[in-house]
């Protein structure tokens, strides 16, 4: 048994707004605005969420709850499934010592469940920044082949001191603006989000014909230059949905600014799109990467984009890098997108692709 | 349908794995973080080198995970000068466990890390239903499927590999079934070393895995 998955329902919040119709109005308004964040001696740009609650697990709690209201009523027995990199580690900074992390490394799913209420199947996905896709396609497989009719996947990253310290030692981050694909970008810069989506084998207007993760096994922080795995990914997922390379109409990138990544994703669209790939977008530098909850905010800030008509421009980007050739983010546009690619790539090799189609 | 080789158990006191990893290896396991190196030993123990470039799938889980790791990272950073050391980043990630089994196992091609919610249970029954679909789909010659421990005192793996066609010592067959066997049991970590025990004590028969009731239907092992 195999059968179509559908999106049914979205929500999000994230720095760009409360709702997926917010995010896209902020988006297609060229809001990019962040906060700093400081590590040791150094700032560096954040995209933090809009809840002044002080308790981290208070304030996870209100993220949370105003993104379920937004999926409508639920049934308390819906399978979750929870994708996040970090959990609750900044649950434990703001406790303090002696730093007792719970037995289960996901014990907050748990937590997230009970806030959600619901008691149905629960898992946890963390899979680094690819962890939202993950999450999807194994929610996906079991709906395709019968076992599941619904399925709730929620992507969760929220502020923790430890996540940015780690990558600002690992020299990842962008003291200034994330700069996707251009020739100036230096780095990627972190955000928070919560986001969520209800996949069902009922139809709804827009269905994934397309889900394939890989693995880059080049370096443990980051992928083969030359762009060949995340090539294949892509080539995977396109033999996937049956459909060619020219039936994508725009592809949301994973482009952040980081100069090795989004080199290796610019070679890898040269290799599936030939020298003219489709309309490209990057969210991340205006929302913010948002680690294990990327994926899943990213494709609902997109999906409501698509829904109102309205693709942003890509914030950051103004000059072309001549060694990424002609590969530069599409103008703010009104076209009518029947068909996407979404890409992610994440630390530890992680590859994975969606192909999303309007019903 | 798949296919199950014997499932493999491993158990080391801390203290030893490092030497059961140059044993599987021929060599020590530089900057790898612990439950990275029982990763790739069990892997290794798990595919018959005969079968290492085959194109493999990774479904693992974890109570504790980098449990260690990241309590001396939230000292380091929250308590110390609030910088970080790489490494010490790096070791808290469990997603980089697939690249450094992939540099032993080539045909390592996709890896998902689930970590659990609870200290009682265990995703055996998600992890398999996927292994069984990817199967189905052609995607992979192999899945492995594990759950890894580490506590201070030892290091445990439990492993299943299965396969879409039998091999030569496959002794489990695995469908998907809406009957009940006489048997079942429990989802919890250590499933392979009671699925070894149920083999041994029986010579024929079926056994269930117990599963959410939201699956539809039950996991069957078959003796073959």
């Amino acid at each position: 048994m195999r059968r179509p998955v559908y999106i049914a329902a979205s929500g999000l919040l994230c720095a760009r707004g409360g709702s997926p119709e917010a995010v896209a109005a902020s988006l297609w308004n060229g809001e990019h605005g962040s906060e700093v964040r400081r590590v040791g001696d150094r700032e560096f740009p954040y995209f933090a969420l809009p809840l002044s609650e002080p308790s981290w697990l208070k304030r996870a709690e209100q993220a949370v709850c105003h993104v379920t209201t937004q999926l409508g009523a639920l049934p308390v027995e819906i399978p979750l499934f929870v994708a996040s990199s970090s959990f609750q580690i900044g649950h434990y900074e703001q406790r303090g010592e002696p730093y007792a992390v719970s037995v289960a490394n996901a014990a907050f799913s748990r937590q997230l469940a009970a806030w959600m209420q619901l008691s149905g199947p629960l898992a946890s996905i963390s899979n680094a920044c690819i962890s939202g896709f993950s999450a999807m396609e194994a929610a996906r497989s079991l709906i395709a082949s019968g076992r599941l009719d619904e399925a709730v996947i929620i992507g969760i990253e929220l502020s923790n001191q430890v996540t940015l310290a780690g990558f600002s030692a690992m020299e990842l981050l962008s003291p200034t603006a994330s700069r996707p694909f251009d020739a100036r970008r230096d780095g990627l810069v972190l955000g928070e989000a919560v986001a969520a989506v209800r996949l069902s084998a009922t139809p709804s207007p827009w269905r994934i014909t397309g889900l394939r993760t890989g693995l880059d096994a080049y370096s443990t922080t980051g992928p083969d230059p030359e762009g060949g795995p995340i090539a294949q990914v892509m080539a995977d997922c396109l033999n996937e949905a049956q459909i060619s390379a020219s039936n994508i109409e725009l592809i949301k990138v994973q482009a952040a600014g980081s100069p090795g990544t989004d080199l290796a994703e610019a070679n890898a669209l040269h290799q599936i799109f030939g020298k003219k790939p489709p309309a490209l977008l990057s969210l991340k530098s205006a929302i913010g990467h948002t680690l294990g909850a990327s994926g899943i905010a990213e494709l609902v800030a997109l999906l409501a984009c698509l829904e109102a008509d309205q693709i942003p421009a890509t914030a950051g980007f103004q000059q072309t890098d001549p060694k990424i050739g002609a590969i530069s983010p599409v103008d703010r546009n009104n076209c009518h997108i029947k068909r996407a690619l979404l890409n992610l790539i994440g630390f530890g090799g992680g590859l994975a692709s969606m192909i999303i189609e309007r019903s | 349908m798949a296919y199950l080789n014997l499932p493999i158990s491993q158990h080391f006191a801390t203290g030893e794995l490092p030497a059961a990893v140059r044993a599987a290896l021929g060599k020590p396991l530089r900057r790898a973080a612990a439950i990275n190196q029982l990763a790739v030993v069990g892997a290794l123990a798990a595919v018959p080198e005969c079968r290492r470039q085959l194109s493999t799938a990774l479904l693992w889980q974890s109570t504790g995970g980098p449990r260690s790791e990241t309590q001396t990272l939230l000292r380091e950073v929250c308590a110390g000068s609030g910088e970080a050391m790489p490494y010490d980043f790096l070791a808290i990630q469990p997603a980089i466990a697939a690249p450094q089994i992939q540099g032993f196992l080539p045909g390592l091609q996709s890896a998902s890390y689930f970590p659990m919610d609870n200290e009682a249970t265990a995703q055996w029954a998600l992890v398999l239903n996927l292994a069984l679909n990817l199967l189905d789909e052609g995607r992979y010659a192999q899945i492995l499927c594990a759950h890894l421990e580490l506590t201070p005192e030892f290091a445990e793996g439990h492993w299943l590999n299965l396969s879409q066609t039998p091999l030569e010592n496959s002794v489990i067959r695995l469908q998907l079934t809406k009957h009940q066997a006489s048997e079942v049991l429990p989802n919890t970590p250590d499933f392979p070393r009671q699925l070894n025990y149920w083999l041994a004590r029986t010579a024929t028969g079926t056994l269930n895995l117990q599963s959410p009731l939201a699956y539809q239907q039950a996991l069957e092992f078959t003796r073959r």
